[in-house]
């Protein structure tokens, strides 16, 4: 049950309209959880004797139900849910994604990779003659590492392919400008009754309408959406750029800001979250060993950050002229610069 | 509050510290010595902590660590046959050594986590770090401290949690006679 109500909380378009249009302290997760502890789930629950702090701690887990003790098993649990390294969360939506995207990147044997998940003490240690911790976690058969390392890799691909995508963060980006305009306050309530009304038809409704009607405040950004007016991509952060400046994006945004003006630059900045890459692996002679032991993969996976600068098409010859003539001064940083 | 490149640089210092007193610095150790850097001596690194793995455990430095090894300043490197070590890179390096005055702020602090844990197995790492935990965050005082932990965490046996529990009142103790901590 808790891992059919884990996504209930998902706000309309998913992630994408999440960020800056909810208030401090408030997810989907969060939603998640008021639903499934609220009166109408209540009924169901003791229906089939359950408790709804039960289910709502297993849906979303450690991370975002923080103010409740987890056991370990209540732990291990709400790993095979929502998990990093075996989540079935993430199990399915890479599967789910691919299939329907049309891509193959998400692929991996999933079947194989469940079958040979087990519970292992998670024995980090230096020496031999260290006992290491005997806390239980989530691992697997050594039989089924190949297919962990697809799934890791699955994801690699698909964050780097798709879900990062420059043109496809960029519609993020619009639909958010687009909500900020158009809901009240600039923000989707938190009263969950008022929210579920809300769903991907009415705001897909209404930005159509907001496409025909020029005094709509939502006007500019379902333009760019509806007829691809898109902003375009003008800066990209290289491993070099990297190495001058971490927030090199950030410098190119402020001097874009100046130059161009706020409406008609966008930044946007991601880094992959905690993968999950060190777990119990069982050996066919039955020792439990770390899953870098066995792996020469794991340690050489790359993770997926993203720090991109948009600007309007109206403004993008212009910029990019004026990128050519600027990048390396603008992310330069001055002389004890960082600890300002 | 520190803000994140300063806590970023805090987070390499820390970890250079802690391999020069020995320690093979995997997730556990960083997670642990950032556990008694912000709590026992009061590094105001701005992470919130929940009893998890290994005991007290933060989701936020977890994204944090993964974050520095997107950025290339930090990267795995495997101990076979055991678990990995999270090193910091050459960019890592060059990273930190922009931040002179924010480690040279915090270093005496770093020091003393890294002289105190920087040896500990993981074990032994998860039962300190549980006994701190239990100490700040329970109102509960003499044996039943230990007891709790055992409640908390089963695999640790009570004699264990005493020991723990010791060396964590020591260690408050040091902190505040050197003027490092509020002695909690």
């Amino acid at each position: 049950m808790a891992a059919l109500c884990h996504d209930l909380g998902h706000l309309p378009f998913s992630h994408a309209a999440e960020t800056e249009l909810l208030p401090s302290g408030w997810d989907h997760e969060r939603f998640t959880t008021e639903l499934i502890c609220s009166d109408e789930m209540r009924l169901i629950w003791s229906r089939m004797k359950l408790d709804c702090v039960d289910v709502a701690k297993l849906a979303v887990g450690p991370k975002h139900y923080r103010d409740r003790r987890f056991t370990d098993w209540e732990a291990i649990l709400s790993e095979i849910i929502v998990g990093d390294a075996f989540g079935v969360d993430r199990m399915d939506y890479l599967l789910r994604d691919s299939h329907h995207i049309g891509v193959a990147y998400g692929r991996f044997d999933h079947y194989r990779l469940i079958d040979t998940l087990c519970i292992l003490p998670k024995i980090d240690k230096a020496a031999d003659d260290e006992l290491g911790s005997q806390e239980l976690a989530l691992g697997i058969e050594v039989g089924g590492l190949h297919s962990a390392e697809a799934l890791l890799l699955a994801r690699y691909f698909m964050f780097s392919q798709v879900y990062c995508h420059h043109v496809r963060r960029i519609y993020d980006i619009h639909l958010k400008d687009f909500l900020k305009k158009w809901l009240l306050n600039g923000m989707f309530t938190t009263a969950i009754e008022d929210l579920l009304q809300i769903t991907d038809n009415e705001i897909m409704s209404e930005l159509s309408k907001a496409v025909r009607d020029k005094e709509h405040p939502g006007h500019d950004p379902a333009r760019r959406i509806a007829r691809r007016e898109h902003f375009r991509l003008l800066y990209q952060r290289t491993r070099e750029d990297l190495e001058i400046n971490r927030e090199a994006g950030k410098a190119v945004f402020d001097a874009a800001c100046m130059e161009f003006g706020d409406s008609e630059v966008r930044h946007d900045y991601y880094v992959q979250k905690e993968v999950g890459l060190n777990y119990p692996l069982l050996s066919r002679d039955n020792r439990i060993c770390s899953s870098f032991t066995e792996s020469e993969t794991l340690e050489k996976v790359p993770l997926v950050a993203i720090d991109y600068v948009y600007i309007s098409p109206e403004c993008r010859k212009r910029a990019e002229k004026w990128r050519d003539k600027n990048l390396k001064r603008i992310i330069t940083l001055k002389e004890g610069e960082e600890e300002c | 509050m520190l803000k994140q490149m300063q806590r970023d640089a805090i987070l390499l210092s820390l970890m250079n510290e802690m391999r020069a007193k020995g320690s093979w610095c995997g997730e556990t150790h960083i997670q642990k010595s950032v556990y008694f850097l912000q709590e026992l001596l009061e590094v105001p690194m701005n992470l919130e902590f929940i009893l998890y793995k290994h005991g007290p455990y933060s989701f936020d430095l977890a994204d944090t660590v993964t974050a520095m090894r997107a950025d290339s300043l930090l990267e795995y490197k495997s101990r076979r046959p055991y678990g990995p070590s999270l090193l910091p890179t050459k960019t890592g390096q060059d990273f930190l050594n922009r931040y002179p005055k924010t480690r040279g702020k915090y270093a005496e602090r770093m020091q003393f986590v890294a002289e105190k844990i920087g040896k500990m197995g993981v074990a032994e790492l998860e039962r300190q770090a549980t006994a701190l935990y239990v100490t700040l965050n329970e109102k509960c005082a003499g044996n039943s401290r230990a007891i709790l932990i055992t409640e908390l965490k089963p695999h640790i046996k009570i004699d264990q949690a005493e020991k723990a529990l010791e060396s964590v009142d020591a260690m408050i103790k040091e902190a505040a006679e050197k003027g490092l901590g509020s002695g909690l």
